[in-house]
Order: C-alpha cells, then structure tokens, then sequence
C-alpha cells in the first residue's frame, strides 16, 4: 500500500468521471445528427492490488484501485438495422412505383371533361351530327376538326409518355447508378479507415455511424445484406469492434443469388485479399430508351435472357421500380414495363380504332359520289398506325366533302354510313382489342388505376412498417436530452466526490508530512 | 421503450402531416365537387365515371337528333296540310265543273284555278327546309317534281328513294321524312292533268271519273299525313323516354363520383378538430425536458 495509492485513485476517479462527462457532452452537441448512436462511457475498474505474485505483501484481501473507461461504445442493435435496411428497400420500391404511376395517372387525366375519352365522346357526337346533317358543310368539317383532336390527344398522350420515360431513365442514370456508385465509394473508403483504427483497439463509433448511414441510403435503391468481418489478427483488436463491412444485394426475402452478387467485399486478413469493389454498370437498347443489360462489377446480373426473379429485378429497391417502370427488352425483343406497355396498349387502340373507323369510312361515299378514303392516316411515310403518329388525312381536313358519309347507291346526302362510323365506338368485335375501343379505353384507366392504388396502398403499408422499424431503432439509439441531463449530473457528482476524496487523501499525507513527530517540540 | 424527444418530436410531424393530407383531400373534394381525382383513388369509380360520361354524351345527343326529327316532321305535316287543303278545292271544283249548267268558257277559268293549285302543290313537293327537300328522302339535293314536256313528274335523278334515318336512340333509327310514294307522285300530277286536260274540252264533259281520281289522290295524302302523325307520337314518346334516361344518367354519374357535401364538409371539420388538437397537445410535448426543472 503506497502513500500516494489514495491520490492515484481519486485521480483516476476524477479522469473517468471527466471522460464520460465529455462523452455526454458528446451525445448533447449530437442530438440533432441525423445517424447519429448515443454513446455510452463503460466504466470498469482498474487492476486491483495486489497481483498474485512469488512477491506479493500478505494483506487481508485485495484493495480496489479505481475506475477507468474500458470502452466508449455505440449504443446500437445491427438486427434492427437489418429490419431497417430490408423495409426501407420495400418501401423505396412502392415510393418510386407510386410516383411513376401518379404521373402517368396525372396525364391520362381520366375522368375528366378534356381526357381521350372526352375527346372520342365529342368525335361521336360530331358524327351523329353528320348523320342526321350530310350535307351541312359545317357538320362536315366539325367531324374532320374533332378527328384530328382524337388524333392529336393520342399524339400527346404518346409523346408525354415518352418524355417521362425519359426522366425515368435519367433518374436510373444519374440518381441510382451514379449514386450507388459513389455510395459504394465512401463505404469502402470508410471501410478503409476501420482497418487502420480497429486492429489498435479503438472503437471508430463516428465511423461505424458514417458507415451505417452511407449503407441505409444504399438500402433505398436496392435490397442489401451486410456481413461484418474482422479488420486484422492483431490480439489489440477489441471483441466489440464491428469490423469491416461486406456488401451484396440480395433477392426480395433477403437470399442471395446464386452465384452471390457482391459490390463490396471487405479485406481478408487471412488471405490478404484487398478490399473489392464491384461498381454497378447498365446499359439501354438502341433506341436509348430501354434498359438491356446491368452489371456488378464484370458479372452480368440482368440481360434480356436474365430479367426474371432470378435476376437483380428479383431484388427490390427504387432502381428495380425505376427499371420496370422505365421499361426493359425482353427475351423476344419485347419493351416490358409500365409506361412501354402503356405506349403499346395506346398504339393497340389508336391502330385498332383507327384501322376500323377507315374500314367503315372506305365502304362509303363521299359528296362527290366518289368511294371514301383513309380518315385516319400516319403522319409520315411509314406504314401501320401508332398513337405517335396518328392523324387525319389532309385532304380530308382540306376539303370536309370527302367525309364518306353516304352509303351506296342512296345518293350522296345519305348520311346512313356516318351512322355506321358512330357504331365503330362500340363494335365489341374489333379482334385486335377483343372488345369496343370505348371499353378497351376504360378498362385501361381501370387497370392503370388499380395498378396506382396497390402501389399507393403498398408505399402506405411498407412506410408504417419502415417508421415501426425506425422507431424500435432510434428507442435504442436515439439521444435522450434528459437522460444525458441526469447522467451529467451524476458524473458531475461522482466528479466532485472524487475530488473530496483527494482532498481528504491530501489531508492525511498534510497530517503524515507536517504534523507527525512534532511530540515535545 | 425508450422514449426520446427527437422521436415524439417526429411522431408528432408526421400525424400532423397524415392529418393535413386528410384536410386537403376533403378540402379538394369540397373544391372540385368530386369524390376522386385520379383514378387510383377509386378505380371502379373512375371506370363508371368514363362509361356515364359517354352515356351522357349520348343521350344529349340523341335528344338533339330527335329535335332534328321533329324540324323534319314539323315541316312536313304542315306541307301535307296545306296540299289536302289544295286538294280539297280541286275536288270541289271538280263537282262545280261536273254541274252541266257551266259552259266551257266558265270551265276554263277553273281550268285556271286548277293550273295554279298544280303549281302550289308542285311547290309544296319541292318544300325546302334548310336548303333541303324534303319529300326526296335522302336526296335532299334534288327537286321532287320537275316539270318534262309540259308535265309534272317525280324527278328521275331522285330515285330511288331513301327514308332519311336518324338515331333516336341506342339502335332506333327514326325515319324522318315522310316516304312521298303515294303522296307526291306521278298518280296525283296525272290526275289533276286529266282533270285540266278535260276543262279545257268543249261540248259535254263527264267529270265522273276525275273526281274519284281526285279523291283517291285526296285520300292518299290525309293517309299520309294519318301516318305521320302517328310517326310523331312515336316520336314524342321516345322523346319523353330519353328525357328521362337524360336525367337518370346525370344523375347516376353526379352519385358515381359527385361529393356528398355535407359529408364532405363534416369530414373536414372532425379533421380541423383533430388538426387543431394535435397541434396543442405538439406543444405540451416538444416543450419541457429536465433542464426546464433544474436550477
């Protein structure tokens, strides 16, 4: 038992108890950092004496020598940032699934007085009109005027549609694949770091907070699973430390593929194996419009023979929705995806329609007695009509008297055939539709809606379930202000015993050194 | 669990943003009138909207087409009117020249009368409406009696004749025109041509045969006009019918996607009151922590 054991001890006490003082301080000037862990001061007690030894005085028992901080720690639980990491992929998949199809429903804009069915509404009843006046030259060019607005609505649906598909495909571009790759970067980067830290026995907590804020933001854009291993052998390496984090993506319910896609495989110690990372690459078709390939790193994950669940559209994230929104090629050159498949259903009808409305159209006669033409032809000089390119023949808008409004032989004021055109709306034997132009148009709202409400209802149901998870993590992470207020408090208090018992210690040695021996002076 | 701040402070964000959403949501469909704004809200809503729309659109339309009918029908009732009435006076002036008592000079001067009755009548069979004939079918371009080597007869060019249809309603195709086969055809001109052919005879006349021809033509055109009028009752009752589908669809389409107001309304107002509760239980939360009771 020294003279200054006391002294060391109190010390200690007042170095510990500062320590976690600053810790909390720490957890304080944190509270409002977004990723943020509460850290917590473990304090554990120093060696006590004596060690057993061949020298070791023979006292009753061993004495305590005080307190240090063993560690400072996160407060954290990996198991719910899984939970996290898999819901916030859900959720980010539904998100971005709604948003696509909220803008397709915005511009569809159905039921409304100015959507396509508004339009195709009003064009039957300019026909009806033609056909109770044949030889009103104003119901004549009315008919030719409201063509072209049927025309001209498809064209725009068609050519809207096509310009959201190319935001879509920016946002695949330049908001996942550039941002996953550059997440990728700092995580390894990150990484890095650990290595260098852990193998002395820190615990890098602001790092692992980095990492794991870095690696929840990589989980919206695709479906991951993280495998911590060890940054070296060194024996200085603490138990608790996280080590360094390995990355792959993984199907919906959390298995890896086969082989395993991994876009970060961390340092192996062992081998001596460098930190890997594997960059995510796609690439569209000719036409630039349509994913055809992506790659992690030199492994092909998706092509136009691997687009099923066993490929990275298996996963799920906002860059897989973007995909399927934004469209792909398929084994048989087929475009598969929403806002394609909307193009072509588009183009069905305007085809289906248009080649129907001709047919009835041609079996007539105009003004001049002469047989009817094409009403509804393609804008430029290719054949079959799409929704892109159709509109109605210039002779016709030219001169309205071309309209075949007569039926045969009835003279040329017979309106009889204009009749006929009105019934094409609701001819439910149009092959290529397999039902009325009329209700292919309303089963296609009625699909797109439904489609928009599962994905509403769906980004609804996995966002209380990401915000359950979140809030079950921030309940252990989080910075309580008033549970850092008590702890401030206590460690002030144990500061300021610490600092009594110093002092008392001093008072003892100022009684050992001044005033012992002093008998007779 | 633990509890922090940061997350009560968040809970309480985003109710009050679920409960803003809410507001205007009823806000929106106390604005617009409308229970959904796209079709994702309700799709089978949606769906039926689109289908009531269309059958609006024609019902009005065939409303329209039907009042076009009653142009043609108005119109034609009247022509045929006004031609019995010239019939009539020839028929009367028949019995008057059939009296023996008139001499050939007398006879004349009907025969006058009776030219300018022809030419009323070619003339209400040549009736245009809106530019159109009327008694051609769908020849509506052409005249219906034209005069060849001094004689009225049905224009060839105009044959044959086709009834003029309108839709009236969802495959009812409404003839409009009255069919002038029997009306105003070669039979009547020929008649009265006899009956001016022999006015214009001297010596003893008999008259028998011409006022029978005359009557049978009389006849023929108070049938037609019976018929039409008979066409127009149909007509009225098809009317009535689709001023009744008018309202019925109007209405199934105002019930389909239409707001209940006051539903709407009382929505919001729960909505407000909750809003408004939150707001002052956020404040009691966000504000005191320990260090409010610390000295």
């Amino acid at each position: 038992m020294s003279t200054f054991h006391g002294l060391e001890m109190a010390k200690r006490a007042l170095f510990a108890q500062q320590g976690a003082l600053y810790t909390t301080g720490h957890n304080i000037s944190n509270v409002n950092t977004s990723g943020y862990s509460r850290q917590r001061a473990e304090f554990v007690t120093t060696k006590p004496y004596p060690v057993p030894s061949r020298v070791q005085p023979h006292i009753a028992g061993q004495l305590g020598t005080g307190v240090k901080i063993g560690t400072v720690e996160r407060v954290r639980d990996q198991f719910l940032d899984a939970q996290y990491r898999a819901e916030t992929s859900k959720y980010s998949y539904w998100n971005t699934m709604s948003e696509a199809l909220s803008r397709m429903e915005e511009l569809i804009n159905e039921p409304s007085e100015n959507g396509l069915s508004r339009t195709m509404d009003q064009f039957w009843q300019s026909l009806q009109e033609l056909a109770t006046n044949p030889d009103n030259d104003g119901a004549r060019a009315v008919v030719a005027e409201r063509g072209l607005a049927v025309a001209e609505t498809f064209n725009y649906l068609s050519k809207s549609l096509q310009a959201i598909q190319g935001d879509l495909k920016d946002q695949i571009e330049k908001g996942t694949v550039e941002k996953v790759n550059s997440l990728l970067d700092q995580i390894a980067d990150v990484n890095d770091q650990i290595q260098k830290l852990e193998p002395h026995g820190y615990l890098p907590n602001d790092l692992y907070d980095d990492r794991d804020r870095l690696i929840d933001e990589l989980s919206e854009i695709i479906n991951i699973k993280v495998t911590y291993s060890k940054s070296s052998n060194s024996p200085n390496e603490l138990e608790i430390a996280d080590g360094l984090a390995s990355i792959e993506i993984v199907d919906e319910s959390g298995k890896s593929f086969d082989p395993p896609v991994k876009l970060i495989e961390a340092y192996d110690p062992d081998n001596q194996t460098d930190q890997e990372v594997n960059k995510l690459e796609i690439d569209f078709d000719d036409t630039g419009t349509l994913v055809s390939e992506v790659r992690v790193g030199s492994t092909t994950v998706f092509d136009d023979e691997h687009n099923d669940d066993m490929s990275i559209l298996g996963s799920i994230g906002s860059f897989t929705a973007l995909i399927e929104a934004n469209g792909y090629v398929d084994e048989d050159g087929n475009a598969v995806g929403v806002y394609p498949e909307m193009l072509a259903e588009l183009d069905k009808l305007a085809k289906e329609f248009a080649e129907a409305f001709n047919a009835v159209h041609s079996s007539g006669f105009d003004m001049n007695g002469d047989e009817g033409k094409e009403f509804f032809v393609r804008k430029d000089e290719f054949d079959g009509i799409t929704a892109e390119s159709i509109t109605v023949a210039s002779e016709i808008l030219d001169d309205p008297n071309l309209i075949a409004a007569a039926v045969a032989n009835k003279g040329s004021r017979n309106g009889e055939n204009a009749l006929e055109l009105t019934k094409v709306f609701d001819n439910e034997n149009i092959d290529g539709l397999g039902t009325s132009p009329r209700k292919f148009l309303t089963a296609l709202v009625g699909q797109l809606g439904v489609d928009a409400q599962r994905a509403n209802r769906m980004t609804g149901n996995t966002g209380i379930l990401r915000d359950q998870v979140d809030h079950s993590r921030r309940s252990v992470s989080a910075v309580s202000l008033d549970e850092e207020i008590s702890n401030l408090i206590k460690f002030q208090h144990a500061y300021n015993a610490a600092a009594r018992n110093m002092t008392a210690v001093d008072e003892l040695i100022d009684r050992v050194i001044n005033q012992m021996g002093l008998v007779g002076r | 669990m633990r509890i922090t701040q940061s997350m009560m402070q968040d809970n309480l964000l985003r109710h009050l943003f679920n409960s803003q959403a809410q507001m205007d949501k009823y806000l929106t469909q106390i604005t617009t009138g409308k229970k959904i704004r796209r079709p994702s809200e309700d799709p089978v809503v949606a769906m039926k909207g689109i289908s009531y729309r269309t059958e609006v659109a024609e019902v009005e339309q065939f409303r329209r087409n039907a009042s076009e009918v009653w142009t043609w029908m108005d119109h034609s009732d009247d022509v045929l009117d006004k031609a019995g009435k010239a019939m009539q006076r020839i028929e009367e002036l028949a019995v008057q020249a059939a009296n023996d008592t008139y001499t050939p000079n007398e006879r004349r001067s009907i025969q006058e009368e009776v030219k300018e009755l022809r030419d009323q009548l070619v003339e209400l069979a040549n009736t245009r409406v809106n530019g159109k004939y009327i008694f051609n079918g769908t020849h509506t371009e052409k005249e219906r009696i034209v005069e060849v080597n001094g004689e009225y007869v049905v224009n060839e060019l105009a044959e044959p004749m086709n009834d003029v249809l309108i839709e009236v309603s969802k495959g009812i195709e409404f003839p409009a025109n009255v069919n002038p086969d029997g009306v105003f055809d070669n039979e009547l001109f020929e008649h009265i041509q006899n009956f001016i052919d022999k006015l214009g005879s001297d010596g003893d006349v008999d008259f028998n045969d011409n006022i029978e021809e005359l009557n049978q033509s009389t006849l023929n055109i108070v049938n037609g006009r019976a018929k039409l009028g008979a066409r127009m009752n149909r007509l009225e009752l098809v009317e009535d019918r689709l001023g009744h589908q008018e309202v019925i669809a109007q209405d199934i389409m105002a019930k389909n996607e239409g707001v209940d107001f006051e539903e709407a309304v009382m929505n919001l107002l729960t909505q407000e009151v909750v809003h408004r509760a939150a707001l002052a239980a956020g404040t009691k939360i966000i504000q005191p922590s320990l260090i409010d009771f610390l000295r």
